[in-house]
């Protein structure tokens, strides 16, 4: 980590920038309540991007058949407004209740201090695939690289990536003509990516530039402190060594539920259990909305989770100013609203 | 409730499910997987993955796959964790639209 930043000090963290936490955002900037919102991948969306971007959802209100990318884009449109910090590339690893009644939040990249927490961490940080190889782990951002980053530090190098799917395909069009030699191990030759992609490699393919080699990655051999190549074992049980200088294994990300159960608060089978009147969790301070939560009833839909995510803004309001009497407006003719909102309604 | 891995994923095993899954609940036998319900939280996110459409919840499996349900059960005691897709079975594909095949199921 760079030089210790001072801790963010904010009412409300929102962890987890899928739909549900976007429109926690959207509910919470109603009440008055600024969040900065984190979340472990590098743009906002959750699941509806990494899982579903180009899939159909056909049961929001209102919107009879959207992409999950667009939905996404429609609700970080209705909060732009509101101006709200995103963190992201990091993951929260720490929660944990000082004395004046607020929450240290812990992060790979700083700290914060806030006065709530709504947790809409869906079933949890996506983080990238790694090789499951024994000992693989001491050469990481050596010579093994879970991300491709700047093209130019592996030129005149042999590079071997595994992977089918798009970041590994982009990876070896990227990198065609500046490493040395590109082989590209997947355990099928059947590639997942936008047709163009795949022909663009192909085309690499058939002028010599990219080798592919199909089957599993089975061990690496190292040569004094260096990774010196990587064994692949194909279909009929033959091992093929492949040379290399550096190893991008792009296999793709998937979701972990992560550090959650070292925060203190009531899980139950791995979810946090939450009362339906606010969607608190055990903690007093900690809400939590969406597909991370179960209670009596609970379904793992995205409209409930905006209903969850509209009562635990209030409940979120009743705790930062306690005392104060929340009252509901509504945003077709409240002027506070419009305030927030920046709009001004004809009449 | 839980989600179900049914008969279509017998000789096939793509194990394409595997990587989604965010709580490690899949269990690895010689031809088949099955879901720990104890562990699986119905995030079905892995309903999609799978190439031969084998995984349901439970409260979708069709009626001639209930006994999978118990199957599911049964086996992920004994049999162990899978955490990382692999290669599927060399003839998966010439299984992968046989009907009634549970009768090759290894236990």
């Amino acid at each position: 980590m760079a030089e210790k930043q001072p801790p963010i000090e904010t009412d409300a963290i929102v962890i987890g920038a899928g739909p549900v936490g976007l429109y926690q955002v959207f509910q919470l900037g109603l009440l008055g309540i600024k969040a900065h919102v984190i979340d472990a991948l590098p743009q906002a969306g959750g699941q509806c991007v990494e899982l579903y971007a180009d899939k159909p959802i056909y049961d929001i209100p209102g919107i009879p058949f959207c992409t999950g990318q667009d939905l996404i884009d429609r609700l970080q449109e209705q909060i732009k407004v509101l101006k709200t910090p995103f963190h992201f590339n990091q993951e929260v690893t720490l929660v944990e209740k000082r004395a004046d009644g607020r929450f240290d939040v812990q992060t790979s990249q700083g700290t914060f201090i806030s006065k709530v927490i709504a947790v809409s961490a869906g079933v949890g940080a996506f983080k990238p695939r790694k090789l499951s190889l024994p000992g693989i782990g001491s050469y990481e951002s050596k010579q093994v690289f879970y991300k491709l980053g700047q093209v130019k530090q592996y030129a005149g190098q042999d590079v071997v990536i595994n992977g089918g799917e798009t970041a590994a395909l982009e990876a070896a069009v990227a990198l065609a003509g500046i490493a040395k030699s590109i082989t590209l191990v997947h355990r099928r030759d059947i590639f997942k990516a936008e047709e163009s992609l795949i022909q663009c490699f192909q085309d690499l393919c058939t002028q010599g530039l990219i080798k592919v080699q199909l089957g599993q990655v089975t061990n690496f051999k190292v040569t004094g402190e260096k990774l010196s190549s990587l064994e692949v074992t194909d279909f009929n049980g033959q091992t093929h060594d492949l040379p290399l200088d550096a190893l991008l294994p792009l296999l793709g990300i998937s979701p972990k539920l992560g550090p959650i159960s070292d925060w203190g608060i009531d899980l139950e089978n791995k979810q946090v259990l939450v009362d339906t009147e606010k969607f608190q969790s055990s903690t007093v301070g900690i809400f939590a909305v969406g597909d991370i939560n179960t209670y009596p009833g609970k379904k793992k839909l995205i409209v409930c989770g905006f209903h969850e995510a509209t009562l635990a803004a209030y409940g979120c309001a009743a705790h930062i100013y306690p005392g104060q009497t929340i009252h509901l407006q509504y945003t077709t003719t409240s002027s506070k609203l419009h305030e927030i909102l920046g709009v001004t309604p004809q009449a | 409730m839980t989600y179900v891995v049914t008969e279509a994923c017998i000789r096939c095993k793509f194990t394409d499910c595997v990587d989604v899954c965010p709580v490690d609940c899949f269990r690895e036998g010689p031809n088949f997987l099955v879901i720990d319900p104890d562990e699986c939280i119905d995030c079905a996110v892995c309903v999609p993955e799978c190439p031969v459409n084998a995984i349901y919840a439970e409260d979708d499996v069709p009626g001639d796959q209930q006994s999978y349900i118990k199957l599911n059960v049964e086996l992920s005691a004994k049999w162990p964790s899978i955490t990382k897709s692999k290669e599927g079975l060399a003839d998966a594909d010439d299984w992968k639209d046989v009907k009634n095949k549970s009768g090759e199921l290894i236990r």
